[in-house]
């Protein structure tokens, strides 16, 4: 874990998903890590500019490690799997062939861009507090034990594959998030889908196709007792929570299942208010008995 | 440890001394007739260097001669023996045993998924072949006559289609295609990436057609991106970069047109314009402003929780002028490029 990073919120965590932003905020402020802006940065094509203009998607990319670098960090700090795979795989390639950088860079200096010199490297804020110095961190401002929730984690697909890009950890049995549920004195749930699709990159032009992988996790979740699931991944969140009912229509199934940004979870457990983990934000509203268990000041219900 | 004793390891043991290991696995069994499935557990002795595909011999030579699977060459060319190790396709012959008994952990082999079992280990690899077929799968030169010799391509251009040149055809990447599950008609990263083998090959002429085809339902657009393709793939192919590499190469060729390329287009746009992406734009320019206005239902329940940003005062990122210079950029550098790979017809070559 670093003292600093430079803070690349991307697109989600800006806009409709805002909660994930400032809970991030208040988490990384409890675990004394410094957040440094970059107020010029872009999108980072979230696959789509990769797919269609690959060499525009290398060009931002670069730009945008290029002003992390600039700010004196030598990380940058990703809440989201789908930025984190995104600049991970243009940073690889760009270190990688030195002709290449130096083409991009000609390019970058050419429309009075900062260039890139391949000194940063871009970590989710799931690695960084699940394992090492970090995850002792989390644990130490942990104060409150979320006794009794029991937590099904979802990972996404592109926090773990391809792993020669990503490669924190095992892709097929991952264990970051329920090593983070455990220290939340929360219990984690296992089932199947945990590892898989939740439809989102296409549930706009193939909605039928998103749904269909979309219900897994619901179902299994739901299935194996679980009263929310947490996700490192806003993208993955916004399909299971604002999908939901989509879903359950597709299905034929209820579900009502609360899905947290891992920061959210976090933060429950690190004694944060409301006011910052901002749950009403969501879609799929907290239960009763789940804000009980989550025991989070101001949140309506369970005053403190 | 003790040299080996059963039939099956008698050609290996006149070879050498072989130490072995005693392993456990469980096996997914399907009897067609009865059209009932259950897990064997099986102990054998095998060579510590025995994979998988080594394992299933001893079982079928010792244990149980009815237990059925696919092979043919040992060594992760042939493409038969695609099954599931643990959950995750694999080809049996190119995992090790070994990790798994030092472990104590008894793996669990199970058939590949998205296909039809037959029998036990043994998939039925008709809609496999029938989607590498539907993408045509061989060089259309457009009636060019063959050359009368060798059509040789420049390194640089085989470098193109290298990667997917690879595949070995064992179904591997279909059998967790996520995508593929929930759509069953999707052409999947196997014959995507057999596709993107042909379109980015300098000989072939039928790229536009190709593309076209592909642009479809149940075509390019259709992959969720889980990257299970490139995890599981044995050689390398990296399926899903391929996929990508035809999204490229439809927006070369002006094919923007389906969903997912419009999907696509949004956030080209967004970040030249303001650098974020224009979430409330995404919607009807993805599926048309008159599908957007059917799911005003469902855009309430998500501006009730405040997940609309206004439309009218975009994210606007400093500087961003930079990025409208670069694309300005690029799409001039590219204008000056061919479009793609092409290769002379060797005939038409003079001999230098």
């Amino acid at each position: 874990m670093q003292e600093r990073y430079a803070y690349y919120p991307g697109c989600l965590a800006s806009l409709s998903q805002k909660e994930l932003d400032s809970s991030t905020r208040a988490i990384a402020k409890k675990l004394e890590i410094e957040l440094v802006e970059m107020p010029s940065v872009t999108c980072c094509g979230a696959g789509d500019i990769h797919e269609a203009k690959p060499d525009y998607y290398l060009h931002i990319s670069a730009r945008i490690l290029g002003q992390a670098e600039q700010s004196g960090c030598d990380t940058i700090l990703t809440i989201c799997n789908v930025c984190t795979l995104n600049l991970r795989q243009a940073n690889m390639a760009l270190k990688e062939d030195a002709a290449l950088l130096n083409r991009v860079n000609d390019n970058l200096k050419e429309v009075g861009a900062t260039t890139y010199q391949g000194g940063v490297d871009v970590r989710h804020l799931l690695w960084e507090v699940s394992a090492g110095e970090g995850y002792e961190r989390f644990k130490s401002i942990a104060v409150k034990s979320l006794e009794g929730l029991k937590v099904a984690p979802f990972y996404g697909c592109q926090i773990l594959r391809p792993a020669k890009i990503l490669g924190f950890e095992d892709s097929d049995r991952p264990e970051s998030l329920e090593r983070l549920i455990r220290a939340c004195g929360a219990e984690p749930i296992d089932y199947p889908a945990k590892v898989k699709c939740c439809g989102f990159p296409i549930v706009l032009a193939r909605e039928d196709v998103a749904l269909g992988e979309l219900v897994q996790p619901l179902e299994q979740a739901m299935d194996a007792g679980a009263d929310v699931i947490v996700t490192p991944c806003p993208l993955c969140h916004l399909s299971l929570d604002a999908w939901q009912r989509k879903a359950a229509a597709y299905s034929g199934r209820e579900f009502g299942i609360p899905i947290l940004h891992l920061s959210q979870l976090l933060g429950a457990a690190a004694g944060i208010e409301e006011s910052e983990l901002k749950f009403k934000r969501h879609v799929t509203r907290l239960s009763p008995s789940v804000k009980a268990k989550l025991q989070v000041p101001s949140v309506v219900g369970t005053k403190v | 440890m003790a040299t080996i004793e059963n039939a099956h390891f008698t050609t290996l043991k006149g070879a050498y001394d072989t130490e072995t290991m005693e392993a456990t696995l469980k096996v997914r069994r399907f009897d067609p007739e009865t059209a009932k499935s259950r897990f064997d557990t099986f102990t054998v002795t095998i060579p510590v260097t025995a994979t998988v595909l080594d394992a299933l011999d001893a079982i079928k030579d010792t244990c149980d001669g009815t237990l059925s699977y696919r092979k043919s060459c040992r060594m992760s060319v042939c493409g038969s023996c695609g099954m599931r190790v643990d959950g995750g396709a694999a080809l049996a012959c190119k995992v090790s045993m070994r990790k798994f008994v030092e472990a104590g952990h008894t793996i669990t082999v199970s058939p590949m998924g998205n296909l039809p079992v037959i029998k036990d280990l043994v998939v039925d690899m008709d809609p496999f072949w029938s989607k590498i077929r539907a993408i045509k799968p061989y060089l259309d030169t457009k009636g060019a006559d063959t050359p009368a010799k060798e059509w040789r391509i420049a390194p640089v251009d085989t470098a193109l289609i290298h990667k997917e040149s690879l595949c070995i055809l064992c179904g591997c990447c279909v059998s967790e295609c996520n995508s593929m599950e929930s759509d069953p008609e999707f052409l999947g990263p196997a014959a995507l990436a057999k596709a993107y083998r042909f379109v980015g090959d300098a000989r072939d002429q039928d790229t536009r057609e190709r593309l076209r085809d592909l642009n479809g339902a149940h075509g390019i657009w259709d992959c969720t991106r889980c990257y299970f393709c490139n995890q599981r793939c044995p050689k390398g192919v990296d399926p899903r970069d391929a996929i990508a590499k035809l999204g490229a190469e439809s927006f070369k060729e002006g094919f923007t047109g389906d969903e997912g390329a419009k999907h696509a287009k949004v956030f080209v746009d967004s970040t030249y314009k303001g650098g974020y992406l224009r979430e409330t734009e995404l919607v009807p320019k993805t599926i048309g402003p008159v599908n957007a206005l059917k799911d005003i239902p469902f855009a309430l329940q998500l501006a009730r929780a405040g997940k609309v940003p206004n439309p009218l005062t975009p994210h606007k990122a400093k500087d961003n002028d930079e990025v409208k210079r670069l694309w300005k950029l690029l799409e001039k550098e590219a204008k000056g490029q061919p479009r793609r790979a092409t290769a002379t017809h060797p005939d038409a070559v003079q001999e230098g």
